[in-house]
């Protein structure tokens, strides 16, 4: 038993040897105070067993992937960990895009980080914070979709396993994309040291998650934690990551597949706040959007463009961007905008040299009064240059109107091959805390 | 094992000990509980063992060469029996013993024991007189060293401080570790606020834990004590100041200092290695009052306590700002031509690093300005009373003590309560057993504000709006109105805002102490410590939320929470000593015993927002969010050790510890803790005394030891698991697998420890002197490393690191004068401590806060050093200027933590901006002086206490500046500074660096001792100041402070700190 049982048995036994008549002369006498000293050394000495503590205030891994039900909420955590707080991916990718390409003003240079986001180049650095959580969130969503989907065979039943499939890789393209979004390269599989692939090959493992959710969203297309509308936010995902990359004919193959009736957004509510609201647009510390969407005066829209009410809020002492999709908590925030597909249709068309067509589209956007949204340019039709210049101009021009505040500035900013001057980077510098760990991380990008 | 899960599950259900305790000796039932039922054995048979012997008095005087030695202690070895000399040096004692040969020990501190035989036989009253010399090491002095252990300080090989109850009283502080300050060589001890509820953190010999806390371990009476921070008070905070600031009060505050009869305090590893796993950060062992056999003696302590503002910042009240009246951070502010051509403004335009210039407003308007602080700060009152009643007989004595004290701060609207209960019954129940029972009872209350890190914290409000407003103005319905947009109203968080916690608290120990054999000697101690916290917080909805515009992280709505923490610590030690002489000369000390503890806290935290009118409570909260927290652990473990003495002139000891905790991983289940030490008392050599080296050491005792011991700190109880948490999610069932992976071998942080010493004595004792060089290196050291996020975590708690911990203690005392009515006796302490992270695995960890200062941990540097933005400098030091004269960030090449700086042609600094270090909050040496100067009834002492070499990230001091309301922003205002100066440092890091070395009179003692009268004893009336002064060149209120609260990794951040107060008392205390 016990160490000390064992020590106390022999300190009597060596007593007991030197004293050899010990039995004789001092057994009487001792032996109450002996035997209830020793019964005292066992009966405390019990005590000393060994016990197993568990968590009952959370899960284990095992507990966990080997369940439907364990997938199930793991599904739900992607699009919390994607969506809530100021660490979150949502708060980061909105206001580092933001900031970065002008959408956005840092309201106090106390808030360090955002001030040199809007600085740009060398400002930003490894160590900012909000490029660090969107590479984290982004690499977590992932990483933890991988997780759902090598355990997939735990969800039995074959509609439920469809759904949290089409679920899973919905998110799982999202944060590749992403990623591909702000950084030259990225890392697909999860490992110590990950490799990095371009962010050409990033985009496409995107789109073989969507391809996968689609055939998996044909079965069972269910949210599970409401408001996105699966099928269609995948399609919207093939169409804008296939424009990425140049695959025009796919990407406008599945714009023209969505539902433009159809709402798709992350919710939120009082507790699950909506992030940009919660850190930025409640108040006037931290963020605020530029005037004319951060446009060059040769693009700013002209006074009577019907979204300039949708975007900004004009109530003094408010913070302007009080509105749109950020007017309270529990505000939704949409994952693709009709606009942005009628835009990606017109781009398409325009790329490819067919400028009728993509004035055709362009010119849905312009005139529209409303959408499902309640976003309406009403403006006239496009009566500029009808050369591919002028008229892939225009669609920056409208995509950046039209998608205000929505992340994907950087992106357009770069393929449209628009003035440095309008960003201030052009992809992000790998974060500290994965160049320190991470011996495959690149070499930074200059600007 | 079945016993034992049904005793844990027994002693679980009774919430209340005492009550336990009393039912199950009440109700005593055979095979109710196996433990109790052999206590109880204990006590039944006890009284049968008297019948066997017979009764003896034996009497006689204690003196010294200066005649009789009052309290003197006179005990018969290997027994319980014993007494104390009255004050003319007489004693008698009754015993009933079987006739033998019975050694007799007489002590009393400051003197070398006397031990003397006599033999009992037939003669039943018997004389014997001892002549005590004096001993100013207390080489002789028994004292604590763990649970039931006593060895004497001879053959300790390692240094124990010892720190009594009369140095605590005059200290003017009611917490117990604050009455420690600059007392105990190798401690840092550092009020962390000035809050009267706030923490104050101790470290001995330095940072021992990175991920843990290097708090010691508190063991009070043999019951391992609590001493966590559980933040129920400053629940409104969590959401901003992240996981690692500990707001709250450290439960050590629960503790009435006038209880304490001694602390030990153990610095090093192989002294407290008979706490194995708990033992690395050190061990204070504090004895609480017991009784004294005689006529019930009666103290009595009262005090009259004022708290005031020892400083004030500077705020300008210069009536002046840039640009217009509605600039907000004027003097920082870019201001676009728009803005101010609409608002008739000038500009200038600044440069930074050669960046595209700046536009700041030029031109002054006329403003008034108010100075805050008098709205918030105000002087407190308060009082600390203490009774107790002692006495007993030979086989009974007792001790019982109420306490009560409160006393307001200096922020309005702040107090601390404590009230208590104490007993402590020692009963003899034969000639060879004893049991000891112990309860006491406290009620802590406190009412607070935000306690720094939030804007809404008073101190905080002040530094971060814009001092224009008045703040007392009230619309018609009297509420206050709003001040800079986004601000609060620093007047709404004195008056609307009520932080509070409650704590019930019991500790209570039963102890047994058998002498079964000759030599043998069994001791059982069965502690606990447990207590319930309530905390509740409330921000009422503003009342100009509209004007104000109020980010949601201030709840511009309201906010309400309730916060409960039950937590109960249990401990049950064995320890069985055996001693034996083999030799003549050669003297054998056995020791073996067992350890079972148990830790448990359940905490629920529940909040409200948007509140309801007139709802003060959670309930009135339209969104209402709660939480639950079950942290359980239980450790076992064993030792043995052995010590060998030569002519009680040299002693050698070996000893091992094994640990197993339910924290530990299965393939780490067992932990072995080795010690080995050796003294040397070289003055005891024969010869030495009379020899010419003795006239000038009159003692020398030369001590050395190795050992190991163990941190838990560092790990949580469930650290082998990866865990997957549940989320509340827009009401879905929603699990998020924690960002931090699981650590695959989780096991204690291991310091291993190597320590010499030395404690002399000069000129006849006149001079003492105690010295100790230390060398602490610690592995398996838990680190919270980041992970690349492609790795699937961003971070995974680990034992990778190591850190080391070099350092000297220096303790000198010498009596300079010393006649019949003069006497005046000084002590010097110095404390030296080199920390270093050896090996971190990484280069850099980032320790996140919401102050923004830059907290990192640095592979090859001291722990918690703040790296970041430096100015630019040349080869010489000096600052290089940009064309417009003002200072510059630094640029280069970064490369891992380091940097390399690159120049223009010009000099100028080029390339990216880079980080660095550019303080640490480690001192390079702490220090005291303590001087005590009697003359006939009067006595006056003081206490100096340094820290030095030491830097503080002042966040506040840039705020004022940048919100324009600072001494900088005046010096702009009036163009002693060029406009644009504050805009060019704003953002160099290096700018918030302050020195934060202070020597502070941290006691002063003012005492009479009134003459006898109405049958009073005596009777002390004393005029007492605390933190009176302090020489510093600090940029804030007070260079000692921690926004961190009680974090080991965030020390030495000022933002928005409640300073510490000056305080005055007034003090009589009287006998009877």
């Amino acid at each position: 038993m016990d160490a000390f049982v064992l020590i106390t048995t022999n300190v009597i036994k060596s007593y007991i040897s030197k004293n050899r008549d010990f039995p004789i002369r001092y057994f009487k006498k001792m032996k109450r105070k002996l035997i209830y000293s020793i019964g005292l050394a066992l009966s405390l000495g019990l005590s000393s067993c060994e016990q197993e503590y568990l968590n009952p205030g959370s899960a284990s891994q095992g507990q966990v992937v080997n369940d439907q039900n364990g997938l199930l909420a793991m599904v739900n955590g992607l699009q919390q960990q994607y969506t809530i707080s100021r660490a979150g991916a949502m708060y980061s990718g909105l206001t580092a895009n933001g900031l970065t390409t002008k959408e956005l003003i840092n309201l106090n240079v106390g808030n360090t980080d955002e001030a040199n986001l809007q600085t740009g180049t060398t400002a930003v650095q490894g160590n900012n914070s909000l490029v660090t959580n969107l590479w984290n969130k982004s690499n977590i969503v992932k990483s933890n979709a991988d997780i759902i989907l090598a355990n997939i065979a735990a969800a039995k039943d074959p509609s439920v396993n469809a759904q949290i499939l089409a679920n899973t890789h919905f998110y799982r393209a999202l944060a590749l994309g992403t990623l591909a979004t702000f950084w030259e390269k990225a890392p697909i599989a999860v490992g110590e040291n990950a490799t990095f692939s371009s962010r050409e090959d990033v985009l496409k493992e995107a789109l073989a998650s969507i391809g996968a959710g689609l055939t998996a969203a044909a079965i069972n297309a269910t949210s599970t934690v409401g408001g996105i509308d699966i099928k269609n936010s995948l399609l919207a995902l093939q169409a804008r990551y296939n424009l990425m990359l140049g695959n025009y004919d796919a990407a406008y193959n599945a714009a023209n597949q969505v539902d433009l009736t159809k709402k798709s957004a992350f919710l939120f509510d009082d507790v699950s706040r909506n992030p940009l609201f919660e850190t930025s647009f409640s108040n006037r510390n931290v963020a605020e959007p530029v005037a004319d969407f951060g446009l060059p005066a040769s693009l700013a829209p002209p006074a009577n463009d019907g979204r300039r009410a949708f975007y900004y809020n004009m109530t003094t002492g408010l913070n302007a961007g009080r509105a749109s999709f950020f007017t309270a908590s529990s505000a939704a925030v949409p994952v693709y905008l009709p606009g942005e597909m009628i835009l990606i249709k017109a781009e398409a068309k325009a790329r490819q040299g067919s400028l009728n067509e993509a004035v055709t589209e362009l010119n849905k956007v312009l005139t529209k009064q409303t959408d499902v949204w309640g976003i309406g340019a009403n403006l006239p039709p496009n009566s500029g240059p009808q050369t591919q210049e002028a008229i892939l101009t225009e669609i920056y021009r409208q995509r950046s109107i039209e998608l205000f505040l929505s992340g994907l500035r950087i992106e357009d900013s770069r393929r449209f091959g628009r003035p440095a001057s309008e960003r201030t980077r052009d992809f992000y510098p790998y974060p500290l805390a994965e160049r320190n760990n991470n011996l495959n991380t690149p070499a930074d990008p200059a600007k | 094992m079945q016993v034992c899960a049904g005793f844990l599950r027994t002693f679980y259900s009774h919430p209340n000990f005492t009550y336990f305790m009393i039912e199950s000796l009440a109700h005593f039932k055979p095979g109710l509980l196996r433990v109790s039922a052999g206590l109880l054995l204990m006590l039944l048979v006890a009284s049968a063992a008297f019948s066997q012997q017979a009764s003896y008095v034996i009497k006689g005087k204690v003196t010294d060469a200066d005649g009789p030695i009052p309290g003197a202690t006179v005990s018969i070895n290997q027994t319980t029996l014993g007494t104390i000399t009255g004050a003319d040096g007489n004693y008698t004692l009754g015993v009933s013993l079987p006739p033998a040969t019975y050694t007799i020990s007489f002590a009393s501190i400051g003197y070398a024991t006397v031990q003397k035989t006599v033999t009992l036989d037939r003669q039943t009253e018997v004389s014997l007189d001892a002549t005590l010399s004096s001993d100013v090491l207390n080489l002789d002095e028994l004292v604590v060293t763990g649970s039931t252990v006593r060895e004497s300080r001879r053959q300790l090989g390692n240094a124990i401080n010892t720190v009594k109850a009369d140095a605590i009283q005059k200290s003017g502080s009611n917490n117990l570790l604050g009455a420690l300050q600059g007392k105990i060589p190798g401690a840092q001890i550092t009020q962390n606020s000035g809050d009267p509820a706030g923490g104050i953190s101790i470290r001995l010999r330095g940072v021992k834990s990175i991920q843990g806390s290097s708090d010691p371990l508190y063991v009070i009476d043999g019951v391992i004590v609590s001493n966590n921070t559980v933040n129920v008070s400053q629940t409104a905070v969590q959401n901003q100041i992240g996981s690692t600031a500990q707001a709250g009060t450290n439960r050590l505050a629960d503790i009435n200092p006038n209880d304490i009869e001694s602390i030990n305090v153990v610095n090093g590893a192989a002294a407290a290695a008979q706490y194995g796993s708990r033992a690395a950060n050190g061990v204070v062992i504090i004895t609480t009052k017991r009784g004294k056999s005689g006529v019930p003696r009666i103290n009595f302590t009262t005090s009259f306590n004022v708290n005031e503002l020892r400083k004030k910042v500077p705020i300008t009240t210069y009536g002046k700002q840039f640009g217009y009246a509605g600039l907000r951070l004027h003097t920082i502010a870019g201001v676009s031509a728009a803005a101010a051509a609409a608002n008739n403004a000038t500009t200038i335009g600044v440069n930074r690093n050669g960046e595209a210039n700046t536009l700041l407003a030029s031109n002054l308007v006329d403003v008034t300005r108010y100075d805050y602080q008098d709205n918030i700060f105000r002087t407190g009152v308060g009082t600390d009373n203490n009774l107790s009643v002692s006495g007993g007989n030979d086989r009974t004595t007792y001790l019982l003590s109420v306490n009560y004290s409160k006393n307001q701060g200096i922020i309005v609207g702040t107090d601390f309560q404590r009230y208590g209960l104490r007993t402590r019954v020692d009963q003899r129940l034969a000639s060879w057993a004893k049991v000891s029972v112990g309860l006491s009872y406290t009620n802590s209350a406190s009412n607070e504000k935000a306690n720094g890190n939030v804007f809404y914290s008073p101190i905080n409000s002040i530094n971060i709006t814009n001092n224009i407003y008045d703040i007392t103005k009230r619309d018609a319905n009297g509420n206050l109105l709003a001040v800079e947009p986004t601000r609060v109203n620093p007047l709404t968080t004195v008056e609307a805002m009520q932080f509070s916690a409650t704590v019930n608290r019991t500790i209570n120990d039963v102890q047994l102490n058998l002498t079964p054999l000759k030599g043998l000697t069994v001791d059982a101690i069965l502690g606990v410590d447990t207590y319930s916290q309530v905390g509740r917080n409330l921000i009422p909805p503003y009342p100009y939320q509209a004007a104000a515009g109020l980010p949601l992280e201030r709840y511009p709505f309201g906010f309400a929470s309730t916060v409960t923490n039950a937590a109960t610590f249990y401990n049950m030690d064995l320890n069985v000593g055996y001693e034996k002489d083999l030799a003549p000369e050669l003297k054998l000390n056995l020791l073996a015993g067992a350890s079972y503890q148990y830790s448990s806290s359940n905490l629920l935290r529940a909040s409200g927002e948007s509140l309801a009118p007139f709802i003060e409570t959670l309930n009135g909260g339209s969104t209402i969010s709660a939480g639950y927290g079950l942290d359980r652990y239980s450790l076992n473990g064993q030792f043995v050790q052995a010590t060998l003495g030569f002519r009680n002139i040299a002693f050698f000891t070996g000893a091992i510890r094994r640990d197993r905790s339910s924290k530990f991983s299965a393939s780490e289940s067992n932990q072995y803790y080795p010690k080995v030490s050796a003294s040397f008392v070289a003055s005891d050599l024969e010869g030495w005394k009379n020899g010419s080296i003795g006239k000038v050491v009159s003692t020398l005792k030369l001590r050395g030891s190795y050992g190991q011991a163990g941190n838990l700190t560092g790990i949580g109880s469930y650290d082998r698991f990866w865990q997957y948490n549940p989320v509340a999610y827009l009401g879905k069932n929603t699990i998020v697998p924690s960002p931090q992976l699981a650590n695959p071998a989780v096991r204690p942080e291991r310091m291993k420890e190597l320590e010499f010493g030395a404690d002399a004595s000069f000129l006849n004792d006149k001079i003492g002197l105690t010295f100790s060089a230390y060398q602490q290196q610690i592995s398996d050291l838990v680190v919270n490393r980041v992970l690349a996020a492609s790795a699937g975590g961003t971070s995974i708690v680990n034992n990778t690191g190591e850190m080391s911990n070099k350092g000297i203690e220096i303790g000198l005392n010498a009596t300079p004068v010393r006649t019949k009515d003069l006497s005046w006796d000084v002590t010097v302490l110095f404390n030296r401590n080199r920390n270093k992270i050896e090996k971190l695995g990484t280069p850099l960890v980032a320790v996140n806060n919401v102050a923004g200062a830059p907290v990192f941990l640095v592979e090859g540097q001291p722990a918690s050093l703040f790296y970041g933005v430096p100015y630019a400098r040349n080869e010489q030091g000096d600052l290089i200027l940009n064309s417009q004269g003002f200072p510059q960030r630094e640029q280069g090449t970064q490369t891992g933590a380091t940097f390399e700086p690159k120049r223009t042609s010009e000099g100028q600094p080029t390339g990216g901006f880079v980080n660095g270090i550019i303080g640490n909050p480690n001192p390079k040496w702490t220090g005291s002086f303590v001087s005590q100067l009697n003359y006939k009834r009067f006595g006056f002492r003081f206490l100096l206490d340094a820290v030095q070499g030491v830097d503080v990230f002042n966040a506040d001091f840039r705020t004022r500046q940048g919100v324009g309301v600072g001494e900088i922003a005046e010096k702009e205002l009036k163009g002693e500074l060029p406009r644009g100066y504050i805009f060019a440092n704003y953002l160099i890091e290096e700018w918030r660096i302050d020195n934060g070395s202070y020597v502070k009179l941290r006691e002063l003692a003012l005492t009479y001792q009134l003459p006898k009268f109405l049958g009073i004893n005596s009777s002390t009336l004393s005029l007492i100041g605390r933190n009176l002064y302090s020489w510093d060149h600090y940029r804030g209120y007070d260079p000692e402070t921690n926004a961190g609260g009680n974090s080991d990794l965030m020390r030495g951040v000022d933002f928005g700190n409640v300073p510490i107060p000056r305080s005055y008392q007034v003090q009589w205390t009287l006998s009877f």
